[in-house]
């Protein structure tokens, strides 16, 4: 993750992505990053940063969830994990600019070799989010546990954070919804992005996507804890190099990417 | 001239007077509530009071802080709540005539709970089971009952 605007999410044709991060352990990387950018933008980041401090240190949370997406094992043209966020939170399924998109798969191909890769791209659930950071009304907001969601009871619909997500991972809700899932409040009017599924994770099981992946068989998401050493993630991500989307946005996405 | 106007005064207010009196209903009627199936999570008399500030304080300790008894559900409200058509489907609870809205045409006060929510119950649910002493007693005492981590960081993450 060398080069910041290789990776463009919502195109399906993006320019691929270089294998540079593979190599290099993710805190390294991620260490590497942050002192790049302090470097190259000293007067103006220390502000920036130490706010962020003021709210206490995200590292010290001991209970983070993370998702770790193995692009190795993600299958090219199966969508079983859009397919189950759509059932599951009640979404139409269609992806024009009208219609909520929480999650979608993404393919990326190197020009030069043909190298094609294929893997879910939905909310990060940053450690420091800027959709949280522009929220007017803190609708918008990082639950202690780390993910991220929209308090649709605060949300106004001013779409602020559709603009400053550079994941593209919010979605506004145009019109007026009838068919809601229960479990999965939505209405129009209002800002929405992946909830991780967190009234799932509330009750012990894994987000939709994850569970669906794993019926497919393919494995290619796994959920957790990312601070808990002993949980299956922690564990993963500490065998093997992983690395996040736009890293260098020091955001500290907690979907962490294997194999891209 | 001044016995004139008080006489055009008072023809007024005779002839306004009359109008209100044949046109005059009676007072609204009171609204007929249905019948709720199982318990209600607190004193059916005490809800109808509390109901507006308890649905706003569980939601913001279910969406903010993640901590969400068996109680606080609004499908648990809807399940009991909710009535069939003849065909055994249920209808929208803010349906004109269902529980939400008798109340709320009475009283003249919009709720708008179900631009977001299913006015329906999910349809696995069954209901009725469902006796709330215990969780109550947990829901008003819900710091207390909160896991160790979201205690230690609510300062942090309090709006």
């Amino acid at each position: 993750m060398t080069d910041p605007d290789s990776f463009v999410p919502q195109d399906s044709k993006a320019q691929a992505e270089n294998e540079g991060g593979c190599d290099v352990g993710r805190r390294r990387l991620l260490a590497m990053a942050g002192g790049v950018a302090v470097l190259a933008l000293a007067p103006g980041v220390t502000v920036w940063a130490s706010t962020f401090r003021a709210k206490g240190a995200v590292d010290a949370d001991p209970v983070r969830y993370g998702l770790l997406i193995d692009a190795n094992h993600c299958q090219g043209g199966c969508d079983a994990c859009v397919r189950a966020c759509k059932q599951y939170n009640g979404l139409s399924g269609k992806t024009g600019p009208d219609n909520a998109q929480w999650i979608r798969k993404v393919t990326i191909q190197d020009p030069k070799t043909g190298f094609t890769r294929n893997f879910p791209v939905m909310c990060q659930h940053c450690a420091k989010p800027a959709c949280v950071a522009v929220c007017p009304t803190g609708a918008s907001f990082r639950r202690a546990d780390g993910i991220v969601l929209v308090d649709k009871h605060r949300c106004i619909g001013c779409r602020y954070c559709l603009m400053a997500c550079p994941y593209q991972a919010r979605s506004f809700v145009a019109h007026k919804v009838d068919d809601q899932r229960p479990r999965a409040p939505r209405g129009k009017g209002t800002a929405e992005g992946c909830t991780l599924c967190v009234e799932r994770v509330d009750r012990g099981k894994p987000p939709a996507c994850v569970a669906a992946c794993a019926r497919r068989g393919h494995k290619a998401m796994l959920f957790g804890n990312l601070h808990d050493p002993q949980s299956a993630i922690a564990k993963r991500l500490a065998q093997y190099a992983s690395t996040t989307i736009r890293a260098d946005l020091g955001m500290e996405p907690g979907v962490h990417y294997r194999g891209i | 001239m001044r016995a004139r106007a008080l006489a055009i005064a008072i023809s007024v207010v005779a002839v306004l007077l009359a109008a209100l009196w044949f046109t005059h209903k009676g007072p609204v009627p009171r609204p007929l509530i249905a019948q709720a199936r199982g318990h209600c999570v607190v004193n059916p008399s005490r809800m109808r009071r509390i109901h507006m500030m308890w649905l706003r304080q569980v939601r913001m300790r279910v969406v903010r802080y993640g901590v969400a008894l068996r109680a606080d559900r609004l499908t648990r409200c809807i399940s009991c709540h909710v009535q069939k058509n003849a065909q055994g489907q249920a209808i929208p609870i803010n349906a004109p005539g269902q529980f939400c809205s008798t109340c709320h045409v009475y009283a003249g006060v919009k709720v708008d709970c179900f631009a977001c929510h299913a006015a329906v119950p999910e349809p696995a649910f069954a209901p009725g089971h469902f006796s709330g002493a215990h969780h109550i007693q947990a829901a008003f005492l819900w710091p207390r009952v909160l896991p160790r981590h979201f205690k230690a960081s609510l300062s942090r993450a309090a709006p």
